[in-house]
């Protein structure tokens, strides 16, 4: 912990920093907490670092419940000493002295540790921030105008549906940067700024209280943020609202219909855990050995897009400074590639990761894709919300779609079971009503071999990620 | 807190001339060791810590909330300033002006649970021969084991708390978790078997009830079985549920549906005070003490309000008695708050979460419990769960085993369950006398992340298993 500091250093520190001030800042801070670990001992040093603030507007209970202003700065330093790793991180690290200190207690637990060969960083070099990251459109926004988009989409739930209950949500505003440096080249900063929006409730009608479902959004762009906020009340309040009345789906085996988030939570996240380089070197991976191999129906296309600005997750840089740029994961069904930080980079040999490394400055660096992106990157029309089903139920014909899936998926074996929400029943190609207590099980992979369809357009689910909708068979369906 | 002699003294300075209304400080030290290993590598070896003071204020009938990590009078009393604004700014657009904070026993003295100066005192040198250790032994666990993993962290917190209206706290306590797993492989397929634990105390209270030795070989076991291992039928089933699937279903089928918060925004337990919502063999409380065994994992003396925390009856042999408050739920509802708002982080606001939270022992013996399953299965290992508005509750399980005429058949894979809550604690016929605490590991999510403990005894119900057809 930091000594005090004065009055006249707090209110030095509180004003706004324009993004480029703010990196160069950052940026000095990693090289002087380098350099410091060098001194302590160290034979390799990187240090990561990032400052944020904004405006949170948390709603609760169908009303403004509480504003939040914010304020963070964390400094990560990771060092290497004769093949053993040590990383230490503070939020309290303003200061040469303190920054000596964390050098000295990395550099302290690296000594403890035991001998990695493969342990170290790989060379980096010097990236400037995508344009979109150097100045961000969206970086002075008070708190008043935050509150009163608050406020609007609150108004806009209450006038769509009286029925509708606002358990949990949120309208937030956040700028912040961040900064890599390491004594063998790395050296990347970024500045970023962006509007998000999320609700979380249900539809109450009489006695009854319907399933809750969760919505959000997020834009870097305060324009046209209103029209977004309308969208994602509507959206909201359509589902939420469709889930009252529910009646009893039938138990069978065989295809169901995905919506675009159930296709993220079943299918994508669990391949892409299983693609992480590490997770293959470990011997917990399913995809291992299997590059250049379908591993997926053909119309599976998974790309890891971090240049797409609408995508939270763009970046021009990742956790370790190395430059992140577009990369097919899978193509036509077929296995690309793995995702590498330098770690796993460093196991197998190789000169460079793949751009991967992933995580803040309060952590060791993990491995993981940016912003994914599935099948066709053509969003849908503005307010067609069920876009997939109206194209894929007619395909279906009778059975299961799965608005969220509510479950357990074993990355490793592929195995899942859960629960379907915002479930609906299918006949004839269309949807006759909502069901509940409904349970799916299968196996993420072989679902994967199973797609018998996507979407020929893809949802954005709260800025992180672009899904389609999809028909899979093979779906085990026990009704309640 | 090492920099500042006493943290109370530097909170209530920065309260002189900033009196006015409700003002709550919380000056939170939160520190992290972590060791992780995986196939005889150390991945990491951290130690972190995040430091600051989190400033909540009810101005004009609506909170808000501002934090600093500078740990100076001028820094908070600007974070004072700071949230006043933001809650005028908020105020003027807020459609009912909140109730208050409810009256309390509020916290004055310092409180400690034991186990912190150990934890704190323990070299890295021991904490990682026993991640090493660990890890060795599940991955020599048997021949199909092909990869293992162990990761420790433990959780340091020192926080004071004070408040305009009495509340002069500060705590500390360490919450210590060792996490393994292991991966068997026969031919292309591939499974794994996880154990994990977390109390909060010192490693004695950690390893009471299994060693690390324990977990490893139980990681490695679960796994090569699960090979092997078929698919539950799927279908409305009675089982038996362990203690830890007991908290899990405590936790996730009728916890959240009983935060007030929730309740306001009209859970499906919203209404149903004093109403028999479970059989009367099911007495459901949460507990900011750890009750029947020491060392539950969400432990703690007082909540981030400085409100004293205690024992907090749900149901009642049946009836719903009770929900979880804090100081704004209990003013709405005109009853006393039980110590349920807490915070993540000095960055984070107060939110109504569980601690402890359990079903009480009650008279039957394991064997007797099995015995009255005809055709159903035991369950156990927990996974992870969520809880929805209505009522429907669903989590998952590593093991499952059949049960004819009374009789524990082989393990098959592990399966999710769902329910209604209020059916499913209905459905109860049995309920174990051996109580457990299990679910101290990992977290809950609600925006924040937080440490809880859930536990039981066993406990013969009916519930929706997921399984292949």
């Amino acid at each position: 912990m930091s000594a005090p500091q004065s009055a006249e250093q707090s209110a030095a520190q509180s004003s706004v920093l324009r993004p480029g001030d703010e990196r160069e800042r950052l940026r000095a801070r990693c090289r002087t907490a380098v350099e410091r670990a060098i001194d302590a001992g160290a034979d390799e040093a990187e240090a990561c670092a990032s400052a944020n603030s904004g405006t949170s507007v948390q709603l609760e209970k169908g009303d403004l419940q509480l504003a939040r202003v914010k304020e963070s700065e964390s400094l990560g330093l990771r060092v290497f000493v004769g093949g053993r790793i040590g990383f230490a991180s503070t939020n309290q690290a303003s200061s040469d002295t303190s920054l000596a200190q964390l050098a000295r207690d990395a550099v302290t637990l690296a000594k403890l540790s035991p001998v990695d060969p493969s342990a170290g960083l790989l060379s980096g070099s010097r990236i400037d921030p995508r344009p979109f990251l150097d100045q961000p459109r969206a970086w002075d926004i008070g708190p008043e105008r935050v509150v009163d988009w608050a406020a609007d989409l609150l108004g806009r739930i209450r006038a769509f549906d009286r029925r509708i209950s606002v358990d949990q949500g949120a309208v937030n505003f956040g700028r912040g940067s961040s900064a890599v440096f390491s004594s063998i080249g790395a050296d990347a900063a970024e500045s970023d700024a962006g509007l998000s929006a999320s609700l979380f409730g249900m539809a109450i009608d009489g006695d009854e209280v319907g399933g809750f479902d969760s919505r959000g959004d997020y834009a870097r762009n305060a324009e046209g943020f209103e029209a977004r906020l309308e969208r994602l009340a509507r959206e909201f309040g359509t589902t939420v609202l469709a889930n009252l009345g529910t009646g009893r789906a039938q138990t069978y085996k065989g295809a169901v219909l995905l919506a675009p988030a159930a296709v993220l939570d079943l299918l994508v996240e669990p391949l892409v855990g299983a693609l992480s380089a590490l997770a293959v070197q470990r011997g917990r991976s399913a995809m291992a050995g299997k590059l250049g191999e379908a591993i997926a129906a053909s119309a599976f296309d998974l790309v890891d897009d971090p240049t797409d600005p609408e995508l939270a997750g763009a970046t021009g840089a990742d956790r370790e400074g190395a430059p992140a740029v577009r990369t097919p994961l899978v193509e036509a069904g077929v296995l690309a590639t793995y995702l590498y930080n330098a770690r796993a980079a460093r196991i197998e040999g190789r000169a460079s990761g793949t751009g991967h490394a992933v995580g803040g400055p309060r952590g060791v660096p993990g491995i993981g894709p940016h912003a994914l992106v599935l099948g066709p990157a053509k969003p849908s029309d503005e307010g067609q919300l069920d876009f997939g089903r109206d194209e894929l139920a007619p395909r279906l014909g009778r059975g299961l779609l799965v608005g969220r899936f509510s479950g357990t998926v074993d990355p490793t074996s592929g195995d899942f079971s859960g629960v379907a929400k915002s479930a609906r029943w299918i006949e004839a190609g269309a949807v006759t009503g909502s069901v509940g207590e409904t349970l799916i099980a299968g196996n993420a992979y072989e679902a994967l071999r199973a797609i018998a369809a996507l979407s020929s357009r893809t949802a954005l689910l709260g800025g992180r990620c672009r899904m389609p909708w999809a028909l899979v068979d093979g779906v085990s369906v026990t009704a309640g | 807190m090492e920099t500042h002699p006493d943290p109370i003294d530097l909170l209530s300075s920065a309260l002189v001339g900033r009196e006015q209304g409700f003002v709550e400080l919380r000056l939170h030290r939160k520190r992290q060791r972590a060791v992780a290993v995986e196939k005889g590598r150390v991945e990491t070896a951290q130690s972190t810590e995040h430091t600051g003071v989190g400033v909540r204020v009810l101005e004009e009938g609506t909170f808000g909330f501002a934090s600093t990590d500078r740990l100076d009078v001028a820094s908070i009393r600007r974070a004072i300033d700071q949230a006043r604004a933001a809650a005028r700014a908020s105020a003027r657009l807020r459609t009912r002006a909140i109730d208050g904070m409810a009256p309390a026993d509020l916290a004055r003295g310092r409180f400690e649970v034991p186990g912190f100066a150990e934890t704190e005192a323990r070299s890295l040198d021991e904490v990682l021969d026993l991640v090493l250790r660990t890890e060795a032994r599940a991955r020599a666990g048997a021949n199909q084991v092909d990869s293992a993993s162990a990761a420790y962290s433990e959780l340091l917190e020192e926080k004071a708390i004070v408040t305009t209206d009495g509340a002069r706290a500060w705590l500390r306590h360490v919450r210590p978790e060792l996490r393994v797993g292991a991966v068997a492989r026969s031919g292309g397929e591939l499974q794994r078997g996880s154990r994990s634990v977390g109390v909060t105390g010192g490693w004695e209270c950690l390893f009471r009830a299994t060693s690390a030795d324990g977990l490893a070989d139980d990681a490695a076991r679960i796994a090569v079985d699960r090979l092997r291992a078929g698919y539950p039928e799927g279908g409305r089933k009675r089982v038996l549920l362990s203690p830890a699937l007991v908290g899990l279903l405590t936790h996730e089928a009728i916890g959240h549906t009983v935060e007030a918060d929730f309740v306001m925004s009209g859970s499906c337990a919203a209404g149903k005070l004093g109403q028999r919502v479970a059989s009367e063999l099911v007495t459901l409380c949460d507990s900011g003490a750890s009750e029947y065994a020491d060392g539950a994992g969400g432990t703690l003396p007082v909540d981030d309000e400085g409100v004293i925390t205690g024992r907090t009856p749900i149901i009642e042999r049946g009836v719903l008695t009770g929900y979880l408050h804090n100081r704004e739920s209990a003013a709405h509802f005109g009853v006393a708050p039980t110590g349920n708002a807490r915070a993540w982080e000095y960055q984070n606001e107060p939110l109504i979460r569980m601690r402890n939270t359990y079903i009480e022992p009650g008279n039957s013996s394991f064997e007797e419990l099995l015995a009255g399953i005809e055709d159903g299965y035991l369950l156990d290992g927990p996974a992870n769960g969520q809880a929805d508005a209505n009522g429907e509750f669903m989590f998952g399980t590593q093991e499952a085993y059949r049960v004819k005429d009374g009789v524990k058949g082989p393990l098959m894979r592990g399966v999710n369950l769902s329910g209604r809550a209020f059916d499913v604690l209905d459905s109860v016929d049995g309920v174990g006398r051996e109580f457990r605490w299990d679910l101290g590991s990992g977290h809950c999510g609600k925006g924040q992340p937080a440490k809880v403990d859930a536990g039981g005894p066993w406990l013969r119900c009916q519930v929706l298993l997921g399984g292949r057809g």
